[in-house]
């Protein structure tokens, strides 16, 4: 079974032509890429240091599947946000306002991030 | 639960691979299908049911019935049916013939109203149209059911490979390195609270969906993490659970709840880990450092692939963990090499995923990939600031990388000895043998 001949049939994706053949050239593929790191960079320029200790993580299970695990930060479906406020209060009610939180209906975790 | 046996005898051994492979897919296929038509409360009558349409399949094809020549779209609506009725009429034998008519009045059949209360005329009205599309709901119902927060992580995993995968209690065992009676026993639990549903199509929403989203791609996650993970077992991967994971995320993908930006960053990177997997291994079956690996053997067009889920993933306010783990992938998939690959770029992606996700092993990455970009030293002091949690420690994975970083500090005797601790602590052969390829080449 070659792998490249299961691999085509299987990837089948609404929107994207699957490419048997006609291969991107580096030049195209960079700039795909370069569309998502203009993305990424936006967020880098939000980036706040997380200089604090990191607490111990939820283990998965002891006769677990992963590496190890992690601190509890809850993703916004997938997502984060770190956000500075002067109270607990005041996170929650910036977060609210955030029209992705607000339209999905999800609900969010906010924690504080402990330094020193 | 699918008897891989029935297979090897009327197919033999030889040929089990790709059979095999269809086999535990349209048991899958099948199963989530009947469960999103009738409800996962059915599941063990369901799983029966399916099991004797496959062997009656088998049966036939060997004595060239003419199910043998259907096409495989008319083969699968052929099978649908058969397990269909079979189901049906053991529901009929065991009496709740009556339940089940109860429960479709109840809309539990999507598209159903109140007045379809005859259970065959349910049973002999097609499905959608669209076949295709029937069976793509029933597995990602079924996906998004197994996501279910009173089972414990590992049995949605197993839920989910078992289930909709099709692999046998064996095979997750061995995969998952535990014995068949932990599998047995996880699997048992979690079937039990599975049947007492708490996830209907009927209450399907966006919005339901999207409360179990995470999990669903954390549990897609794991699944392809497994097959790609080299320490557990003794072959370096296990292509078959990557093979799944990239179908099934694939699936959700295309479909209404799952056309997210982080959906798509987990796809994107499941195309580049798995666009990479063969060079990963030397002919003898042991495992390559990466800058030993021949890209030449990299799938390009499966990486040309992850190239378009990442540009499709670039949208929102958020940038998730699969974001950052996505464009790390990236940044080595298109590397022409080890030495050309971008770093800095590496590091910054993973300062990202530290603050989506804080945890010791990303600072560990982060530490390697700050010393090829800026020096060992910074890496050194980077990783002076981490107070690992015992797991880590206890862990090659600590010792391996101080080692490395010691090493390239000149820090000689401190070197060996996290190198020691590192060979010690090395869970199975190929990885030992890769270390001390890595820790003692002289740089």
């Amino acid at each position: 079974m070659s792998a490249q001949e299961f691999l085509c049939t299987m990837i089948r994706t609404e929107g994207h032509e699957c490419v048997q053949g006609s291969e991107a050239s580096p030049a195209q593929m960079e700039e795909m890429f370069a569309k998502f790191n203009q993305w990424k960079e936006t967020f880098e320029a939000n980036l706040v240091d997380i200089g604090g200790r990191l607490g111990e993580g939820k283990r998965i299970t002891p006769d677990g599947v992963l590496d190890g695990p992690f601190t509890e930060v809850k993703e916004i479906l997938g997502g984060f946000m770190i956000i500075s406020a002067d109270s607990i209060e005041e996170a929650v009610a910036i977060t609210q306002q955030c029209p992705p939180v607000a339209a999905s209906g999800t609900r969010v975790d906010v924690r504080p991030i402990h330094r020193g | 639960m699918f008897d891989r046996s029935i297979v090897a005898e009327t197919e033999g051994e030889s040929s089990t691979g790709r059979v095999g492979d269809w086999f535990r897919h349209e048991y899958g296929r099948l199963v989530a299908m009947l469960c999103y038509r009738f409800g996962p409360q059915h599941l063990e009558d369901i799983e029966d049911a399916v099991m004797q349409a496959l062997a009656r399949q088998l049966a036939g094809s060997s004595s060239q019935n003419s199910s043998e020549t259907l096409l495989p779209d008319d083969l699968s609506r052929w099978l649908y049916r058969v397990a269909c009725n079979g189901f049906l009429d053991t529901a009929r034998a065991r009496k709740r013939h009556a339940e089940i008519l109860e429960q479709q009045t109840v809309a539990w059949l999507p598209g159903m109203t109140e007045g379809m209360a005859d259970l065959d005329h349910i049973v002999h009205q097609d499905p959608d149209p669209n076949f295709e599309n029937e069976l793509e709901n029933g597995q990602l119902y079924m996906l998004f059911a197994c996501c279910d927060a009173r089972v414990p992580e590992l049995s949605q995993l197993m839920l989910a490979l078992n289930i909709l995968c099709g692999f046998e209690v064996k095979d997750i065992s061995q995969r998952l390195f535990l014995t068949t009676a932990n599998v047995y026993k996880r699997l048992g639990r979690a079937k039990a609270l599975l049947r007492e549903v708490r996830f209907s199509p009927a209450a399907l929403s966006t919005e339901s969906y999207g409360k179990r989203l995470p999990q669903v791609l954390r549990i897609l996650y794991l699944m392809f993490t497994e097959g790609h993970l080299s320490i557990r077992s003794e072959y370096s991967v296990r292509k078959d659970f990557c093979v799944d994971a990239l179908q099934l995320t694939g699936m959700l993908c295309r479909h209404p709840v799952g056309k997210l930006p982080e959906c798509f960053a987990l796809m994107s990177l499941m195309c580049f880990q798995f666009a990479r997997l063969d060079a990963r291994n030397d002919a003898d079956g042991g495992l390559l450092l990466l800058e030993e690996q021949d890209r030449r053997r990299w799938n390009r067009a499966l990486i040309q692939q992850g190239m378009k889920w990442l540009a499709d993933s670039a949208s929102g306010e958020h940038f998730s963990r699969y974001h950052a783990e996505a464009s790390i992938a990236a940044e080595h998939a298109l590397a022409p090499s080890y030495e050309a690959t971008r770093w800095d770029r590496i590091v910054k992606s993973y300062e990202l995923l530290e603050a989506s996700q804080p945890s010791a092993v990303h600072r560990l990455n982060r530490a390697l990939a700050l010393a090829e970009a800026e020096g060992p030293d910074k890496a050194l002091i980077l990783l002076n600031d981490l107070q690992p949690p015992g797991w880590l420690q206890a862990s090659y994975m600590w010792s391996a990388v101080r080692a490395d970083l010691l090493r390239r500090t000149g820090a000689r005797e401190e070197a060996k000895r996290a190198g020691q601790a590192a060979m010690d602590l090395a869970p199975t052969d190929a990885i030992r043998q890769a270390l001390a390829r890595r820790l003692q080449v002289n740089r």
